[in-house]
Order: structure tokens, then C-alpha cells, then sequence
């Protein structure tokens, strides 16, 4: 009967313990997060970075918390758990939307004209052409995230608009890789005949010596929408003090160190307002993606 | 019990028709032999922390199981009122992952989101066992009580002590279930095994992938000789201080989730006595049920059909190979390591690793279901079947297996198999997640584009559907005089 | 002279079943009653209605014992006596039993035998001790009236006389089901029997022998 007494009180004693334990340790710290749009390891890296720069510059810890999906990253910016994120054109404008006073500060020198590439596998035949191609139609397909911009919002706009038809109809099959480095795989591996990337990756990835041109290669070009940029919470002045959200905005217009902006990979930071991805919001509100 | 076996099978094979089970990678091979090579080169050293990641995998499992057997246990006392048995039936009809889900959107990424998806749908569990328990024990002693004698005193003399074994033999099965459970959660976004096994699967670093599914073996395996008695209190003071930091918990953000997330888009801050509003719903309801629910049950049964009578298959084939009636001591050795290492894999990752090798479609997710769960009945018939008596000059090989053992034991095979249907339907379910169409994959849809109230109205289907299932599986085992038998898998142990 | 039982032109029986049929008894304080008669007869029957009717002032020995096997002697014996003490000294003795307690259960058990085995698990007793254990917690559980179902079943002759004489200088009033007619007629003032669903004979224990007894036995 002991044992039933002590291991009864242990468990008691464990759970409340687990539900109570001070949970508040990051509390001060300034923490941002990004879109998992790429490979984690290459997040790490390049916001790691990124971390210690605004550390140094804001005179705060700053810290970059990985999370596992492009929702993820907007709960958590929604919960005030992240006070700064890395988002995409998509995922930027949703959040926003959630958070009263939220504002974009920042995107890189290529973003206001941002495009998404559609990759296709050799095996189909499909070759690269201005006008969209309209033979894609019938193939496999796979989007990026299921949140992503470049990945999926635009993508699927364009699909609607020239097929006339929502992808599930459009195509013999549907996917979500989850990030634009898979996806690249996977139709490289022929999983999926047809694929969306976000142009950046695919140029990355494509200096890296990552991509077989004899396998996948690009077969048209959308055109140009404005996509990735920082967004900061309206409350962080309330939190860290009168002017800090001008402060980070300084801190990452003025990021000049060529291995950090590499690490995106961008040329520079230049300015942002809500205003730049009114687009954005018109296109999903389009396809329904926001109510 | 053939009729409905048959009908089980034949069931099957009309859903392998409608379902989708191609293999859409070109090229598997190559992908194969490079997980091959790095389940040969297991690389300990990728992971930094490595042993932290195990230790607050351990923690959350052991905090999250604590949580649902004390909250089960209180539970189990209020069991005979209805609405305690439905609440129970509910929280447990929706998986950890989707209570994972739920609570991201209510504390975020905190310790308390990952220990809260565990002892929710565990307390569900546990109650109905541990009332089952006590209802099933000895009452011989409660008869000669005193009148006037407390109800805690009579309890804990005359009722608890008699099932006590039970109870803890459960619990502590159930704590095997729970690490299962905690490395999964790391897919979510927890920071457990889960998350740096995606992170290592989704790059391709097979050997990282593998040094850390090694581990977990070892994990589970010697779960016996560290999951000492003795020892729990001393975890129990300890384990809720490993489960890491985690951002802070806002009161606003609970608030506003059941003021406003779960509200039904439509009503949201709408005049409840206007008929629009409610005309509005009705289409939104609609909407949902016509574009998503239904498709995604559609696809949830199909998979779940297949995949509970591959898993028949697979069990019927897998316990020879651990049954002294069939092999002999090395060959059952080798058979227990590999129904050990299929069994102790959640569902979960096996049907991810199929999937980065085959690509998308309902195959990997049947052979992932069938494998993992054809493993723990396998396991558990072919103990049944050790105690099988033969008469001495019973057949061997083919025949030993077809007309001495298979009829012995067909009863409490498909118990065991009926037993099990829910618990597969609840995976198929999450499955989604992953890709598949089933009703996971709309939940996830909703849920990243911040739709909850979809999310949940999707979630509640879902919980209805294993509900039903359940229902179902009670009905067709009393139908086939199997319940008792399956009493014994609520003791596996 | 006080009246302790009383039952008064009553049927008893199981789904229907009559077992009993029109039972009348009156059993003042002091006496001490052995209940005789083919088993089945409906001995039990009568003891169990004794004890749901007079449960709250009677100690109680059941034919199954009501043991909890996992508990120890020390434990079983203490739960004739539950409804004595306060929740929080209950909860106590069961995870250290208190010096106090353990002082007034010592000896009971002494007496029957089973002093060494105070903390030994009831389940892992022979079934003589197990019934012995029952014994002392009827006797802990006190009072001045005991109903029990064949007490001594499952003891030699000595151990049934030990428990016997624990049973009869423990309860000014005794009721007991018996099979063994000698031990009846030895220790009882009054024996009752029954035969065919009812009371065929009940006389003083010293007006009667051993063969008018067996008329009982007789189909």
C-alpha cells in the first residue's frame, strides 16, 4: 500500500510541479522568428546571425527561436511570444491582420519584385516559355507550404487565373512539400512532374551546385510581387522602451555586413509599409485564403 | 467469424480501389540505400545535446503521463455519471497531436502546451480503464465495512488494494505510450525527439536521423530497468525542471481563444437574433462539411479499412516469428527485435520515413498503420500462442499453423484487431498532417491560414467519427462473444 | 432479559427463489446460538439477514472472509474498526501503521495465533490464518454481538477451539452458522436448526444430543 501512496503523490506532486513551473524565462529577451521556409540548419546559420547583430546594435538580447511551420511563426507573432518575425508576403499580411498597430519594416532590395519559378522534371518535356504554360495541366504538382506566398498564394492565383480551374481539378494530383528546398527535390526526384519555387531559393540552391539541370529545370516566371519583409509588433515600445521599434528598424536598414545579407540571401534592406502588400491581401482575398 | 472477417477483407480490397496508392517517386531506390547506409552509420554527434533532447523528451512524456493518471484516476471515481463517461470519450477520441495543435494556438510554444496534448486525451483513457478496473476487482471486502465508515477509508482498504497491481502495470504501459507520444509532439514544433528527427529526415542526414532513432530503441527497450518504482518520486520532483524554457503564457491569448478563435467565423461578433446570421452559418457549416469534413472522412475510412486488415495480415504472419510453438531460440530472438523496433516506432514517423521515400499518396501510410500495429498484435498473439496446448503429436510447419494454432486463436486475434480499429482510425486521422488527404490534412489547412474555429469544427467531426468507430467495434465484438477476451489487452504488460 | 435478534414471520430468497420461509427468532443478550443443518439448507442465509438488518452494532465473520489479500493481517484487522477513527488516522495506518494501533491489534492476533504475522500479506496466509484474520477483526471491530458464517472452516480442532473460545469471552452474544455439531453443542447455549426452507428445531444446547441433531441431516 506504500507503494500505491508514494507513487500516487510523486505522480501528484510531478503534476502539478509541471503545470506551475515558472515558465516565464524568455520574458525579457527580444525574440523574433522566421518562416520555415528552407532548411532549419540554414535558418539557424543565417539567423543566428542575425541575433547577435540586433543584440549588439539594440543593446538587448536578442533571440531567434526556429519554429516548425509557416502558421506556427504567426501564433506565435499573434501571442506576442515573438515580438519581430521574418515573414513572407502571405504569412506577413495574416499577421498584421491579427495584431492590431502590427507594422512591416523592412524587406529586402529584391522583394518588392519577387517571382516564383515553376520547375518542371525532364521527364515531361515541358520547356521553358514567356507565356504560362498551359501544358501542366493533367500533371502532379506540388506547392511549397501550404502557407507560403511564392510557394503557394501566387502560384495558385496564377493556376486559377490561366487553367481556370482550382488545383485540385487542374491537376492529376495535389501536394504541399513544406518547404521550397523539398520541393526542388522532389520534383527533381520526379515525385512530382511540376513544382512552385520561390525564385531565391532556386537560385541559392542552384549556386550551391544542388540542382541536376538535366533533371528539373525552370519553365516559367511569374510575374513580379512584393513578398518577404520584417514585421514588428506595435506594443514592442510599450515592452522595450519609447523608440524601439524605429531602433530596430535602423538596426536592419543598416545592415551592411555582406555575409549576414548573404545568409538571405538580399543585396540590402530598404524601407517597408503595410501599404507595400495590399496586393497580397487582394490576391488571397481573391482565391479566399483570408475571409 | 469468418462471415465477418470476410466482409472485413473484402471491404478492404473495395477501398483499395478507390484509394490512391501509387508510389510517385521515380527514383525510391536511390533515397533507400542512402537511409540504409546511415541506419549503418549512425552519427551520435550531429545532434548537439543530444542527451538533452532524450531528457526532455523523457520529461514531457513523464509530466504529460503523470497529469492524465493522477487527472484519469480522479476521474474514474465520477465515472458512473454520463457526462464524466462523455467528456472521457471525447477528449480521448482526438490524438495528442491535435490537442498539441489546440493548445499551440492557447499558450504557444510552452512547456505546458506539450504536457497539457499529452494528459488530456491520457486522463480520458485512463479513467475508463482504471473505473473498469475497479468495477472488474474483488468488492468482497466493501461488504463488511462498518456502516459509517468514510468513503476514502473504504476505498483506499477495502477497493483500491485489490486492483492496485492493475492500475500500476497499466500506468506504467501507459508511460510507454506516452514517450511514444512526446517524441511525436516534436513534429509540431515541441522540443523533442520529434523535432530534431524532422529536422534530420527532411535534410536527408540519415545518419543523424538514425543515431537518434537508435537511441530511442534503447529508450524504450530499457524503459524497465530505469522505470524503477523506487525511483519515480524522485522524477516526479525532477522531470517538470528538464521540459526546458519556453516563452511566457498570456491570459489574453486563452482568453481570446475561446471568446473569439473558435467562434464560428459567421457568428463572430455578429447579432445572434438576426436570422442572416444564422443563414450565414448554416452555409459556412455547409462549406465545411460538403469541401472538407466529407471528403476527409471519405478518406479516413478508406485508409483506416486497409490498413486495419493489412494490419491483420501482417499480425497473422508476424507471430510465428516470435512463438516457441514455431521457431527456436535464435529465430524468435531475432524475431523479437524486430517486432520490438517496429512496434516501439509511432505510426506517426514510420508513415513520415515511407513518405519521403515513396511520395505522397495512401501508401505509405497503409504500410506505416499495418506495420506498427500488425507488430503489437503479432506481439501479443504469440504469447497467447506459447500457452496454446498441443498434444504431442500435433502437426508442424504449414499445418501446425493452419489447423492446430490459426483456430485456437482466431478469437482472440480479432479481438485484439477490433480492439485496435479505433485506435488506427485515430492515427489515419492525423496522418493528414503529413499530406494524406484524411481529415488531418484539412485541419492542418485550416490551421495554417489561422482558421480555428474551421479547425476545430473539423476536430469535433473527427472525435465523432472514432466515437462512432468505437461504438461500432464494442458492437461487432459482443456480436462475436470476443469482449471479454479482449479485457487482457488493457494489460499488455 | 434484554432482546438482541429479532426476525418476525419473514420469507427471504434469492430472484424468487424462497429459501427461508416464514421465519420467526427472537435471540436475547448473552446467549450464544449455533445456527445447524445440511449445507444449503439455508444457514447462510439467515446469518447474512441477521447482519444487513443489525449491521451498524455487530461485528461480523463472512464465510468468504472479506479479506483484501495485497493488505497485511495488521491491515485487514484494523478495517474492523474504520468507522471508529477519523479519515486522516485511517489514511495513516495504512501507509505507517501508528505504535498505538499496533499496540491494541498485538495482542488480538496473539491470541489467535497469528502474532508473527502481523505484517506478512494476508494473501500469502494459509487459509486457516486467513480465517483467523477474519476472526481478530471481527473481535477488533468489538461490540457485544457477533454473526458468524462457518468462523472456524477452515481450522483443526485446536485452532477451532482457540477461535472459539476467542469468540465466545470476546461477544457477550454470539450467532454463529456451524457444521461441526460437537463444537456447536460444546459452545452454545442453544442450537437452532434448519431443514426444508425453515426452522425445525431450536432447544437449549444442554437438552439435546449429537443423533437428535442428525434427524437435520436426514433428506
Amino acid at each position: 500500500m506504500k507503494s500505491f501512496v508514494l507513487f500516487f503523490s510523486a505522480l501528484m506532486v510531478a503534476s502539478i510541479l509541471s503545470t506551475t513551473t515558472p515558465q516565464n524565462a524568455e520574458a525579457e529577451a527580444f525574440v523574433f522568428t522566421a518562416i520555415p521556409d528552407q532548411n532549419e540548419s540554414k535558418l539557424r546559420e543565417r539567423f543566428g546571425k542575425v541575433a547577435a547583430y540586433l543584440s549588439k546594435i539594440l543593446g538587448v538580447e536578442a533571440k531567434y527561436i526556429p519554429v516548425k511551420s509557416y502558421s506556427a511563426a504567426v501564433t506565435a507573432f499573434r501571442n506576442n511570444q515573438v515580438q519581430l518575425a521574418w515573414f513572407g508576403g502571405l504569412s506577413g499580411v495574416r499577421a498584421r491582420l491579427l495584431v492590431d498597430g502590427s507594422q512591416a519594416i523592412a524587406q529586402g532590395e529584391e522583394d518588392p519584385v519577387f517571382e516564383t519559378y515553376f520547375i518542371a522534371h525532364s521527364s515531361t518535356g515541358l520547356k521553358a516559355s514567356d507565356a504560362f504554360p498551359m501544358d501542366i495541366k493533367g500533371k502532379t504538382f506540388t506547392f511549397g507550404s501550404k502557407g507560403s506566398t511564392s510557394g503557394r498564394l501566387m502560384p495558385e492565383y496564377h493556376i486559377r487565373k490561366q487553367l481556370n480551374a482550382a488545383p485540385d481539378d487542374a491537376f492529376a494530383k495535389v501536394g504541399f512539400s513544406g518547404n521550397h528546398s523539398k520541393t526542388i527535390a522532389l520534383v527533381q526526384s520526379g515525385a512530382y512532374q511540376v513544382g512552385a519555387v520561390n525564385f531565391q531559393v532556386w537560385l541559392n540552391e542552384m549556386k550551391a551546385g544542388k540542382i541536376d539541370a538535366s533533371k528539373v529545370s525552370v519553365i516559367w516566371k511569374t510575374p513580379a510581387y512584393p513578398d518577404y519583409q520584417w514585421s514588428i509588433r506595435g506594443d514592442v515600445n510599450k515592452q522595450f522602451g519609447e523608440g524601439f521599434s524605429d531602433r530596430v528598424t535602423k538596426a536592419l536598414l543598416s545592415m551592411k555586413d555582406p555575409g549576414l545579407l548573404a545568409a538571405f540571401p538580399r543585396k540590402s534592406f530598404i524601407p517597408a509599409s503595410n501599404a507595400d502588400y495590399q496586393p497580397i491581401l487582394d490576391v488571397a482575398k481573391q482565391i479566399k485564403l483570408i475571409d | 467469424m469468418l462471415r465477418v472477417s470476410g466482409f472485413f477483407v473484402a471491404l478492404a480490397f473495395a477501398c483499395l480501389f478507390a484509394a490512391d496508392i501509387s508510389i510517385t517517386t521515380l527514383d525510391p531506390w536511390t533515397e533507400m540505400q542512402r537511409m540504409g547506409l546511415g541506419v549503418v552509420t549512425p552519427d551520435f554527434t550531429a545532434v548537439s545535446d543530444i542527451g538533452w533532447v532524450l531528457v526532455r523528451t523523457v520529461a514531457f512524456a513523464f509530466c504529460g503521463v503523470a497529469l492524465g493518471a493522477v487527472g484519469g484516476f480522479l476521474l474514474s471515481q465520477l465515472f458512473h455519471y454520463g457526462p464524466v463517461r462523455w467528456a472521457c470519450a471525447f477528449v480521448r477520441a482526438i490524438h495528442e497531436l491535435f490537442w498539441a495543435l489546440i493548445f499551440l494556438q492557447m499558450f504557444g510554444l510552452t512547456p505546458l502546451t506539450g504536457v497539457l496534448a499529452i494528459a488530456l486525451p491520457y486522463a480520458g483513457i485512463c479513467a475508463k480503464v482504471y473505473a473498469e478496473t475497479l468495477e472488474e476487482g474483488d468488492q468482497r471486502a466493501v461488504k463488511i465495512l462498518a456502516p459509517g465508515t468514510d468513503i476514502l477509508s473504504a476505498f483506499l482498504y477495502a477497493r483500491l488494494p485489490g486492483v492496485w497491481v492493475h492500475i500500476r502495470n497499466y500506468t506504467s504501459y501507459r508511460f510507454e505510450c506516452g514517450l511514444r507520444s512526446s517524441a511525436v509532439l516534436g513534429f509540431v514544433g515541441l522540443p523533442t525527439l520529434g523535432f530534431y528527427l524532422e529536422t534530420a529526415f527532411s535534410e536527408g542526414n540519415y545518419s543523424e536521423a538514425a543515431a537518434l532513432m537508435i537511441l530511442f530503441y534503447i529508450m524504450i527497450a530499457s524503459l524497465r530497468l530505469w522505470m524503477r518504482p523506487k525511483l519515480i518520486g524522485l522524477y516526479a520532483i525532477v522531470a517538470p525542471f528538464f521540459l526546458g524554457g519556453g516563452f511566457s503564457i498570456e491570459m489574453s491569448n486563452i482568453k481570446r481563444f475561446f471568446t473569439i478563435d473558435i467562434v464560428p467565423a459567421p457568428l463572430r461578433g455578429e447579432a445572434l437574433d438576426s436570422m442572416n446570421t444564422w443563414s450565414q452559418f448554416a452555409d459556412w457549416v455547409w462549406f465545411i462539411s460538403v469541401d472538407m469534413a466529407v471528403p476527409g472522412i471519405i478518406a479516413t475510412v478508406l485508409l483506416t479499412q486497409i490498413a486495419l486488415v493489412g494490419t491483420g495480415v501482417l499480425a497473422l504472419l508476424m507471430f510465428p516469428l516470435i512463438s516457441k510453438k514455431f521457431f527456436g531460440p535464435v529465430g524468435r530472438s531475432i524475431g523479437h527485435g524486430f517486432l520490438v523496433v517496429v512496434r516501439s516506432t509511432p505510426e506517426f514517423i514510420l508513415a513520415y520515413i515511407f513518405l519521403q521515400l515513396w511520395g505522397p499518396s495512401m501508401l505509405p501510410a497503409i504500410v506505416a498503420l499495418a506495420l506498427h500495429n500488425g507488430a503489437i498484435i503479432g506481439h501479443l498473439m504469440g504469447r497467447f500462442s506459447d500457452e496454446v496446448k498441443l498434444r504431442p503429436d500435433h502437426a508442424r510447419g504449414q499445418n501446425l499453423y493452419g489447423f492446430e494454432m490459426l483456430p485456437r486463436i482466431y478469437g482472440q486475434f480479432l479481438a485484439y484487431l477490433f480492439y485496435r480499429w479505433e485506435v488506427i482510425m485515430r492515427e489515419t486521422a492525423i496522418l493528414g498532417i503529413l499530406g494524406i488527404a484524411t481529415l488531418g490534412f484539412f485541419i492542418d489547412s485550416a490551421l495554417s491560414e489561422i482558421r480555428i474555429d474551421r479547425a476545430m469544427f473539423l476536430i469535433v467531426v473527427t472525435a465523432a467519427l472514432n466515437i462512432g468507430i468505437d461504438i461500432l467495434s464494442r458492437r461487432i465484438r459482443r456480436h462475436l462473444h470476443l469482449s471479454d477476451e479482449a479485457r487482457q489487452l488493457k494489460n499488455p504488460a | 432479559m434484554t432482546l438482541r435478534f429479532k426476525l418476525t414471520d419473514e420469507d427471504f430468497g434469492y430472484r424468487g427463489d424462497i429459501v427461508l420461509r416464514d421465519i420467526s427468532i427472537e435471540i436475547n443478550a448473552g446467549e450464544r446460538i449455533a445456527l445447524v443443518g445440511q449445507s444449503g439448507a439455508g444457514k447462510s442465509t439467515l446469518i447474512s439477514i441477521l447482519q444487513a438488518r443489525y449491521a451498524a452494532d455487530t461485528a461480523f465473520v463472512p464465510q468468504d472472509l472479506g479479506l483484501v489479500p495485497t493488505l497485511s493481517v495488521f491491515h485487514n484487522i484494523y478495517m474492523g474498526a474504520l468507522q471508529r477513527n477519523s479519515v486522516v488516522r485511517n489514511l495513516l495506518n495504512l501507509v505507517w501503521p501508528r505504535p498505538a494501533d499496533i499496540a491494541l491489534i498485538q495482542p488480538i492476533a496473539e491470541q489467535l495465533g497469528i502474532g508473527e504475522k502481523l505484517f506478512v500479506k494476508v494473501g500469502e496466509l494459509s487459509g486457516g490464518q486467513q480465517q483467523r484474520t477474519a476472526i481478530c477483526r471481527a473481535i477488533f471491530h468489538g461490540g457485544d454481538a457477533c454473526l458468524g458464517d462457518e468462523p472456524v472452516s477452515a481450522n483443526d480442532q485446536h485452532q477451532s477451539r482457540v477461535i472459539m473460545d476467542a469468540l465466545t469471552t470476546s461477544f457477550d452474544t454470539v450467532v454463529l452458522a456451524m457444521h461441526d455439531i460437537d463444537l456447536a453443542l460444546e459452545y452454545s447455549t442453544r442450537i437452532i436448526g434448519i431443514k426444508d426452507q425453515s426452522i425445525a428445531l431450536d432447544v437449549a444446547a444442554d437438552q439435546v444430543t449429537r443423533t437428535d441433531l442428525n434427524t437435520l441431516y436426514v433428506k
